[in-house]
């Protein structure tokens, strides 16, 4: 079946078009065509296999040809690059297309003697003494071995004066320098096995070599007369430029390097020299200064460690000041929205030049936290109750019309809010304004429920239930009274006064209740009485308790003049309705009519006399004696008005306090019982472990001290809960 | 919440009514709690006002009422109905079980 094939005849023909090839010469496609079949020819040749001969006759040939060309490369320095380069596009470019032309020789031949994929994988054919490559591979192979190796000192050498003369800005043969130095890459490219290797060596290295040491005097060179800005303008520049000049000059692959090798002898090699300026900039907002800061700092290992806790100190330092300028004062909206203030300044500068960078929003909340639950030793964190009020203000201003600013500044104080530690503390102001507000019907229904949830997002459903429980009451009591209004009608029955009735469950809500023996007026009585039938209707096994130091009332007032409404509390109330009976009556009198005494009776009086509807004519400090009598010529500007009790400032004082120690109660059993849950799923744990575990499950409500831990667990202990190992001491037991 | 007063009733202005004072209207408050002897619960040793430890557990806050006995003994009607298919005792004075009522 073979043909015999006259390889000399053959091989004639085909190294005059290999020649042509191979320095790109222009060829007929009717040669190309006939080459292309003598190679196939030679391929399937006689028996005695020719493809070794024609492998090693043109080796020899491109060897031959590679080697006339290096003869011609001139000695002279100044033509190296340039001739260099001009030979290699071309022969670069001939290697492709002879490798076309040998297409048949590489896939029948050359593939076929390669070890299998697998067995190199498996490293079974490791030794193979010499690869056969495809023609393209030789041609390169050839290449390296006959043009690169004796002339690579020459020409690395020059590549870098280029490279080096670029940097001191004078004019550089990129193009060529980019040329053969992607040479260096192409030769190789072909090995599956690390194919930088050969350019890495040869060039990167030096290369990298070089860079160091230009930048590393070019550093110090700057830092001799420059100030911290002046060097990192200088050195962003410096920065920008090697960048664009690695992509002029190098191969990809050391872009990255090549901008290290920068970075690291301008940058790392002086953090300190930069860290040392950076406090001032923080200080002085020098805002340009401290964006090239972040740009230099941000590619050093920890470079921004330093940055990030300067910046947490200043954001601290500027805070507490002004926190500590308040000394204390109980001004809620000054608190609030310095704080805020802060925040918003202070995220602004993170957001626009440090483009929100995690760690600096870390230290932003660190610091904020520091600020807000700052609080010197006399007194406890004001925080929890102060941003209360600052809800409460504004909650009570929008039950007159809500506004989307108010809506905004509610908005903002969540992030005041989630800076709190003792968020526990915080609910219990909250519940109370919250139970206030609701009673007296002094708030937006919506804009409770939406700040509630509010709460809820951040806290979870735990923390909000009791809100949602008293949300619940009011709702249902508004439902109640229509019922009651509409049993009225149906009945025929008058009643006076108009009832609105809140019934709330007991335990849901923060209020305390008073025992008092007061004597309502008789309307009230039949009020309390037609709407105690209507609700013991409604439900089973319910008692209702009257809380009359919170209600209210209206009355109209009729004077010589005209009339008024007054909106009174119940007890100012049953005061002013006995001066229907009687011109003037004494102090004891109302006692004997109300059961009202003491302070609560004295209090109530003195708002009455203040608001000039009754008169005190002795004007003495009250006794039981003291003769009150109606002020006939009363007179208000408005129509409509109210009297308040306003709580004195011992008594809020004294709510305060409470609301704290209740505060104290809760934490008391939120620890034991966290420590006993914990306890009993582990069955044995040591202190430390519980301690930490107890610490990161109360995180969200409050930060429990050590000491409050280990008083619970002592007090555990007694309860019999827990015990000690006996063997090891720092070792809990769960007794069940 | 509250409802409008009519005015309409009322005396016309200059001539003078027999009262000074008359009452308009009452915003009042008032608690309710269950009308019970112990307000623990017996069983889940959880005050009968709050809902029973399960019901807490399951966020079913909103239906756990009270159940009373003939002998007038109260506990949470979840717990006892539990309570009752193994022993349908009471379980302070042993009598026999007979549900009074259930809180609504």
């Amino acid at each position: 079946m073979f043909r015999h094939v006259d390889f000399a005849a053959t091989w004639g023909r085909l190294s005059e078009t290999v020649k042509k090839v191979i320095s790109a010469q222009p060829l007929e496609r009717t040669v190309w065509n006939e080459r292309f079949s003598d190679v196939y020819s030679i391929c399937i040749g006689n028996p005695e296999t020719l493809n070794e001969k024609l492998y090693e006759e043109t080796k020899n040939l491109l060897c031959g040809h590679v080697n006339e060309l290096y003869e011609n490369v001139p000695t002279a320095d100044g033509e190296l690059l340039s001739t260099y380069s001009k030979y290699w596009l071309t022969y670069s470019k001939g290697a492709t297309y002879l490798d076309l032309l040998y297409h048949h020789f590489n896939t029948q031949y050359v593939k076929k003697s390669h070890p299998y994929q697998a067995d190199f994988e498996y490293g079974f054919a490791l030794d193979h003494k010499e690869q056969m490559l495809e023609i393209g591979e030789l041609a390169l192979e050839c290449w390296k071995n006959v043009m690169i190796e004796p002339l690579k000192e020459r020409l690395v050498q020059h590549a870098l004066n280029e490279i080096s003369n670029d940097r001191k800005g004078m004019t550089s043969r990129s193009h060529e320098v980019n040329t053969t130095v992607i040479s260096f890459v192409t030769v190789e490219q072909y090995k599956k096995k690390s194919p930088l290797q050969f350019y890495e060596t040869l060039f990167e290295e030096p290369f990298l070599q070089q860079t160091g040491d230009f930048y590393r005097a070019k550093a110090n060179d700057l830092l001799v007369d420059s100030t911290c800005s002046d060097y990192m303008k200088q050195v962003l520049l410096l920065l920008t430029e090697e960048e664009m000049r690695s992509r002029k000059f190098l191969h990809q692959s050391s872009y990255k390097k090549a901008t290290l090798e920068c970075q690291q002898r301008v940058i790392f090699d002086h953090v300190q020299f930069l860290q040392a300026g950076c406090r001032l900039m923080i200080r002085h907002d020098r805002r340009e200064d401290l964006l090239h800061m972040y740009m230099l700092l941000k590619s050093a290992p920890d470079g921004l460690d330093n940055m990030v806790t300067e910046l947490e100190a200043h954001i601290k330092e500027v805070g507490l000041d002004q926190i500590k300028a308040m000394h204390g004062a109980n001004n809620p909206m000054q608190f609030v929205e310095t704080i805020l203030d802060i925040h918003r300044k202070f995220y602004e500068l993170i957001h626009k030049l440090f483009r929100d960078d995690k760690h600096f929003v870390a230290a932003l909340d660190r610091a904020c936290t520091a600020i807000v639950n700052f609080s010197d030793a006399k007194q406890p964190c004001r925080a929890p109750e102060l941003v209360c009020k600052y809800c409460d203000t504004i909650l009570r201003k929008c039950s007159k019309g809500p506004t989307e600013e108010a809506d905004d500044k509610l908005k903002n104080s969540i992030r005041v809010f989630r800076y709190i530690d003792d968020k526990d503390v915080f609910q219990k102001f909250y519940s109370r304004a919250l139970a206030k507000r609701l009673i007296h019907s002094t708030c937006v229904m919506d804009m409770e429920e939406q700040m509630i949830n509010r709460f809820k997002d951040v806290c979870g459903y735990d923390f909000t239930s009791k809100l949602h429980c008293m949300f619940t009451d009011i709702r249902l009591s508004a439902e109640h009274t229509k019922k009651f209004h509409d049993s009225l009608v149906q009945s025929g029955d008058q009643i006076s006064p108009t009832l609105n009735a809140n019934i709330l469950q007991a335990g849901a809500w923060p209020l305390n209740s008073t025992q008092s023996n007061f004597i309502p007026p008789e309307a009230l009585i039949k009020c309390i009485k037609r709407f105690e039938e209507f609700y013991s209707a409604q439900y089973n096994g319910r008692n209702l308790t009257w809380l009359q130091h919170l209600s209210q009332g209206e009355v109209k007032m009729y004077t010589a003049t005209k009339p008024y409404f007054i909106t009174l509390s119940t007890y100012q109330l049953a005061v002013v309705l006995l001066f229907n009976d009687a011109v003037e009556m004494t102090l004891s009198d109302i006692t004997t009519s109300t059961n009202l005494e003491g302070v609560e009776l004295e209090r109530c009086v003195q708002s009455l006399i203040e608001s000039g509807i009754i008169l005190n004519k002795e004007k003495q400090k009250l006794s039981p004696d003291t003769v009150l009598s109606f002020n006939e010529s009363f007179t208000n500007k408005r129509t409509r008005f109210k009297i308040s009790l306003a709580p004195t400032q011992r008594e809020q004082v004294a709510e305060a306090q409470q609301t704290r120690s209740s505060v104290d109660e809760d934490r008391k059993l939120y620890l034991q019982a966290a420590i006993v849950r914990v306890i009993k799923a582990r069955k044995v744990l040591n202190h430390n472990a519980l301690i930490e575990v107890v610490i990161t499950q109360s995180r969200l409500h409050f930060t429990p001290s050590i000491s409050a831990i280990k008083r619970s667990i002592e007090s555990l202990i007694e309860k019999g809960y827990i015990e000690r190992s006996a063997d090891t001491p720092d070792q809990y037991r769960y007794l069940a | 919440m509250s409802a409008t007063v009519s005015e309409k009733g009322d005396a016309p202005a200059g001539k003078q009514p027999d009262q000074l004072f008359t009452l308009k209207r009452w915003n009042a408050v008032a608690v309710w709690s269950w009308d019970v002897e112990c307000d623990t619960c017996a069983i889940c040793r959880v005050q009968v006002m709050d809902a029973c430890l399960r019901c807490q557990a399951d966020n079913k806050q909103e239906g756990c009422v009270v159940v009373w006995g003939e002998c007038n003994h109260s506990f949470h009607n979840c717990c006892m109905s539990l309570w009752v298919e193994q022993n349908n005792r009471c379980p302070l004075c042993q009598k026999e079980w007979v549900i009074q009522g259930t809180g609504k």
